[in-house]
């Protein structure tokens, strides 16, 4: 094995460093908390509500617990014993471990039998019986604002967030928040305008299904406990737990090795309470492994309800819009709040209009509860309005793009929250993907029942703020490199991005460094690994937990009286009198905000912005609806890429995936709230056969300031603008419009027939 | 899954004898049965494994193609004589499920298993395929056509097993199957057409949209078919497939060299 | 009521002891700490379970391991050293996650084995039944190509 690394002056960002866990990946030894079986360890098997609302009579667990091999089965009430306040969440403290009282959905955890045979356990579920007293459960979104049937009883704001503390106590409602932002006088500029457009969209609720479904491992001792978690947001567990029982942060160690996927599903608290409680019932560790088909029951994306109404000039100058949109959180709120909130605040668009008013709504609704996926809300934002801008150029006959051109925000501009447009490429991602769609020339249109058509749709996303990332960065005695950070590697290469920013500072080769894997004995805080924020935060941290080392050997050769180039083993020889030790820098990084006012505005709401676009052709199958995607393109804004491979992919990635929420995946429920696909057989995900033959994805040249390297995130971008792309080709093709998600060969051929 | 007996007899007439209650299920690639465990719907106390009986083989027999039950759907895939004889069988197996499935689902278990959504069972009932069955009361033949009542509903007595199938020889005969998927591209399909065009004699079965294969008498019969809505689309609009597609397998089937 | 079986795994003669409900991963796992198959969707329709039997790709998840006896296993980590399929993958960067990895370089060796010059649509067809939620599907493409020119030009 090679010793030590040798300085170096070959660029380590820009550069695309192979992934540093390429080997373990391929020869299927990457660690993942799938595979953890610890020795004594129990398996647990939920047992699950079967109607979507309810008051819990009895649950009758003897039977299971009678069957040879059940080692316990477990109730919320034997959760109280060990947490007597048993709600988590991010945002709302309305989740409980275990459903006490109530059950608010199909699927909603209501007991756990725990055997050291899975085979067993899960046997065991079936033998276990519940009685409810079943109460009106509501399911849509809009008629959630005012429906009868309420979800819960009050609301319990978690105090995380002090912009939901006036909620506290509230009852009666299932609006668990109403995000409302004004600048300028929407409904006058609208009154005045001489064209009004208005639209109503609707997109529906989908899973994430990471191949490797949710997973937590608990193992304790009466003074500590280990998680082994499956988790994008570590430190989050550490503190939620530690709040749940009481403990200080020093007793929970949460680790995280490689995630099998995430995509947001994977995020605060999923299994990691329950688990963590039934090891300490126990003494022992206890697993909790979710099959493909629970992961539908656990955590979804928004479906949602979009009315968008603009104002335009005859000249097709945007003067105002006024946004509703309803988010669909199922029953308990996770996230929704944030995706409400920080999502809704882009729902006018990448457009100068200085007129907005936005109402954005969080609702309980008696479904599985949805959070952050992939987009976070601005994916079913961007679908509303690319569409509703594309139908109102096409209305007044101006071209889609040009259109755009007129109305797109530049640098400097304020968007709707007042914050100065900064470092925001969009007009370059516009041009550039004018360019790549070849869109001044005309495109052969098919004869026959084939129809051919394109479209394009630009959208962005602010990022989360303010959110804190800390870091740390050895430099061993040897030369060789160590970076601490609880970012997570999930898929999107963060560990190579990590180890290349290091690199880049301390002038080694990216492969050299290594990434320890979040460990929050270990690791130091970090937010989580969401909503594309980790290459920028944590990356920003790492870069400063770098210069802080290197800033310290300076300091310590000054010391020593060592001349500016000697030899690191050499400033550990004259220290410690060998070439032993090591020296560690720290970096904390939270980017300066402003909170904005009660009409949503703010100077400084976002840290960056990201930016977004497809264009598509399709061919139109006009007997069938069926929709083929033949050309993709995926243009982005991500700063200086770090590293041009993995900005690729995952632009590929996250487009790809929204091509399966544009098109056919669905979670279809029947009236009584129960889910009628849930597993892979018959909810569909795209495999090749789906994917189209011709995509292309470039990131145009272009710097985030204040990002490290000059680099941000791109994990959700390509997801933001391919559904309204799709539907806009769509028009182009056969001119029919779709303003509901997933556009089906049926829902295609339905509009056909109406046309 | 509960527990189970699993036995693997060697002769014919002990599978029969071992098949001898409710709660005796066969087995021959096991992909479906597994599915059925795994979901808890099918709860077998034994299983019998069928690999044992020597029941593979693909051969030409008086210009029929005779193939053992227990033949797996990959190696008529891959065989010289069924793409030589009846490439319209190779083709469609090209689509069919995925290659693990077809490494291991044998030709007498997808036949035997019953589900609409399935492709050869629509394809080999136009064909005219006719299969052999074992049972306790002795050898019967069937023709494939026969075999299916409804959902998961087949004629195939309990205790009796599938043990070879044959096609006969397509002559001047040309065929066509067409499938057509609602979701994803690999899924199980809304519709599946098969076509068989004996000169400008049609035969029809169609399957997916219909709880069996159901045989058209012409095309016009398409019309007054019973369709269900279902996770695939509406029946208004599985009706509009339908008509697509059996022009458009009736067209390929035209044009097919065989 | 377990039985001991043996069987070879990974071109060793091994045996462990099995109850006939317990799949091939689930042994693969349990008994020898072999992870590198993994059930995901349950169903086989992912790929991330494939395992080989005297040859043959299945889906592990859905194979009883008492049917193994006296055949040959091969799993993903049958190979000491990599070979040109895994290679590729890391060359052309065709993975994200990792989780369907293993399942995808086991089904490419099989195609290539089938069809040494494989082309887009051969590829496609025939994994298909191989999912990959990261959908490094364009990447895994350029990888098969990849390694079939190494298979075909090694060294």
């Amino acid at each position: 094995m090679k010793r030590a690394t040798q300085a170096t002056e070959t660029p380590q960002v820009g550069r695309s460093v192979p992934r540093l866990e390429s080997w373990l990946k391929v020869t299927g030894k990457a660690e993942y908390v799938h595979n953890l079986r610890l020795p004594g360890m129990l398996y647990g098997k939920i047992f699950r509500s079967n109607i979507a609302h309810g008051r819990i009579k009895r649950i009758d667990v003897s039977a299971a617990q009678a069957l040879a091999g059940v080692y316990r089965v477990v109730t919320g009430q034997d959760i109280r014993k060990i947490v007597p306040e048993p709600y988590y969440g991010p945002a709302f403290h309305d989740q409980p471990i275990l459903a006490l009282d109530k059950v608010r959905y199909v699927g909603e955890p209501v007991a756990v039998v725990l055997a050291s045979d899975p085979h067993v356990a899960e046997e065991a579920v079936h033998l276990i019986s519940a009685e409810y007293e079943e109460l009106p459960a509501v399911y849509d979104e809009v008629e959630a604002m005012t429906s009868k049937a309420i979800v819960h009883d009050a609301l319990k704001p978690a105090g995380t967030f002090p912009d939901l503390k006036y909620l506290k106590g509230k009852t009666n409602t299932n609006i668990a928040l109403d995000f409302r932002l004004r600048r300028g006088d929407a409904g006058k500029a609208l009154k005045g305008a001489e064209r009004v457009f208005e639209h109503r969209f609707r997109t529906q609720q989908v899973m994430h299904t990471p191949l490797e479904p949710l997973v937590s491992v608990a193992e304790s001792t009466e003074r500590s406990l280990t998680i082994h978690t499956a988790s994008q947001s570590p430190s989050f567990v550490r503190i939620e737990i530690a709040r749940l029982l009481g403990w200080p942060e020093n007793r929970i160690r949460v680790r995280v090795p490689f995630l099998g996927g995430g995509f947001g599903a994977k995020l605060y608290i999923k299994l990691e309470a329950l688990v963590a409680v039934l090891s300490l019932l126990t003494k022992k560790p206890v697993k909790v492994s979710l099959t493909m088909e629970e992961q539908f029951f656990t955590i979804t994306k928004h479906a949602s309800t979009f009315r968008i109404r603009s104002g335009v000039t005859k000249g097709g100058r945007l003067v105002a819009r006024d946004c509703e949109v309803w988010w669909n959180g199922g029953a308990y709120a996770d996230i929704g709040p944030r995706v409400t909130q920080k999502s809704g605040f882009t729902a006018p668009g990448p457009y100068d209009v200085q007129d907005v008013s936005i109402d954005s709504y969080a609702l309980y609704t008696n479904l599985p509860p949805a959070g952050a996926l992939r987009g976070f809300g601005i994916p079913q934002l961007v679908w509303a309005y690319e569409s509703h801008t594309d139908m109102i150029a096409r209305e007044m006959g101006i071209d889609p793009i040009e259109f755009r051109r007129k109305n797109l925000l530049r640098e400097g501009r304020p968007q709707a929250t007042g914050t100065l447009m900064k470092d925001a490429a969009l007009e370059k991602v516009l041009e550039r993907l004018s360019v790549l769609m070849s869109w001044e020339k005309p495109i052969e249109r098919g004869s026959g029942s084939i129809r051919r058509g394109r479209g394009i749709a630009i959208g962005f996303k602010a990022c989360i703020a303010n959110t804190t990332s800390l870091a740390a960065v050895n430099i061993n005695a040897d030369g060789s490199v160590t970076v601490y950070t609880s970012c997570v590697d999930m898929g999107q290469g963060s560990d190579t991005a990590m180890a290349q920013i290091a690199a880049e500072v301390l002038q080694v080769a990216a492969e050299s460094v290594t990434v320890v894997h979040s460990d929050t004995d270990v690791t130091p805080f970090d937010m989580a690994t969401l909503g594309s924020r980790s290459l920028f935060h944590s990356g920003n941290a790492v870069k400063l937990a770098a210069e802080d080392a290197l800033q310290k050997i300076v300091q310590l050769k000054k010391e020593l009286s060592l001349p500016a180039d000697a030899a690191i083993a050499d400033v550990f020889r004259k220290k410690y009198g060998m070439r032993a030790g090591s020296v560690t820098g720290t970096g904390s990084f939270i980017p300066p905000y402003t909170p904005p006012d009660e009409n949503g505005q703010t100077d400084n709401a976002t840290p960056f912005w990201m930016v977004g676009a497809s264009g598509v052709e399709v061919e139109v199958d006009t007997e069938t609806g069926r929709v083929k995607v033949t050309r993709l393109v995926n243009v982005a804004d991500v700063g200086t890429p770090i590293n041009p491979r993995v900005v690729e992919t995952q632009l590929s990635g996250g487009a790809i995936m929204q091509l399966g929420f544009s098109l056919f995946e669905k979670m279809l429920f029947d009236e009584g709230g129960q889910l009628r696909n849930a597993s892979l057989a018959e909810y569909k995900i795209p495999g090749f056969l789906d994917v189209p033959e011709n995509i292309i994805n470039e990131a145009v040249v272009a710097e985030q300031r204040n990002g490290p390297f000059g680099g941000k995130g791109v994990g959700e971008t390509a997801t933001f603008g391919v559904s309204p792309a799709i539907a806009n080709a769509i028009h182009d093709a056969v001119g029919v419009r779709l303003t509901e998600l997933p556009m089906t060969p049926e829902a295609v051929f339905m509009a056909l027939q109406k046309k | 899954m509960r527990p189970f007996e699993l036995l693997e007899p060697r002769t014919l007439r002990e599978a029969i004898a071992a098949l001898d209650s409710e709660s005796a299920r066969p087995m021959s690639g096991g992909t479906a049965v597994m599915l059925m465990m795994k979901a808890g719907v099918l709860r077998p106390s034994r299983l019998v494994s069928l690999r044992r009986l020597g029941l593979e083989g693909i051969q030409i027999k008086e210009n029929s193609l005779s193939v053992g039950a227990m033949t797996t759907l990959r190696a008529l895939e891959k065989s010289e004589v069924v793409r030589k004889g009846w490439p319209v069988i190779a083709r469609t197996l090209r689509t069919l499920s995925n290659v693990r499935v077809r490494n291991v689902a044998t030709l007498g278990g997808h036949l035997a298993h019953g589900d609409p959504h399935m492709d050869l069972p629509p394809l080999l009932s136009a064909l005219g395929a006719t299969v052999t069955i074992a049972g306790a009361a002795g050898e019967r033949t069937s023709p494939v056509e026969a075999l299916y009542r409804g959902y998961l509903d087949t004629t195939l007595k309990s205790g009796e097993l599938i043990t070879r199938v044959e096609v006969p020889a397509l002559g001047r005969k040309r065929a066509a199957y067409l499938k057509c998927t609602t979701r994803s591209a690999d899924d199980w399909p809304a519709l599946g057409v098969a076509v068989v065009l004996d000169g400008d004699k049609p035969t029809i079965v169609v399957s997916a949209a219909t709880d069996k294969p159901t045989r058209l008498a012409s095309v016009e019969a398409a019309e007054g078919l019973q369709i269900e809505s279902d996770l695939h689309g509406s029946a208004a609009y599985k009706k509009q497939l339908l008509r697509v597609y059996l022009k458009r397998a009736i067209d390929e089937a035209r044009n097919a060299s065989h | 009521m377990r039985r001991t079986i043996q069987f070879r795994l990974n071109g060793e003669a091994v045996e462990a002891q099995v109850a006939p409900h317990e799949t091939l991963v689930e042994v693969l796992q349990e008994s020898f700490g072999l992870y590198g198959a993994r059930e995901s969707c349950g169903q086989g329709l992912c790929g991330c379970c494939t395992l080989l039997v005297d040859g043959t790709a299945v889906s592990g998840c859905l194979y009883l391991a008492t049917l193994v006896e006296g055949r040959e296993v091969a799993s993903i980590e049958e190979n000491p050293e990599p070979d040109a399929v895994q290679e590729a993958f890391v060359e052309r960067s065709a993975f994200q996650c990792g989780f369907c990895t293993p399942g995808f370089v086991l089904m490419t060796r099989q195609l290539l084995d089938e069809h040494p010059d494989p082309d887009d649509d051969t590829i496609r067809h025939y994994l298909a039944g191989n999912l990959c939620r990261c959908a490094a599907y364009p990447e895994i493409i350029e990888a098969v190509k990849l390694a079939a020119r190494k298979r075909r030009n090694p060294g």
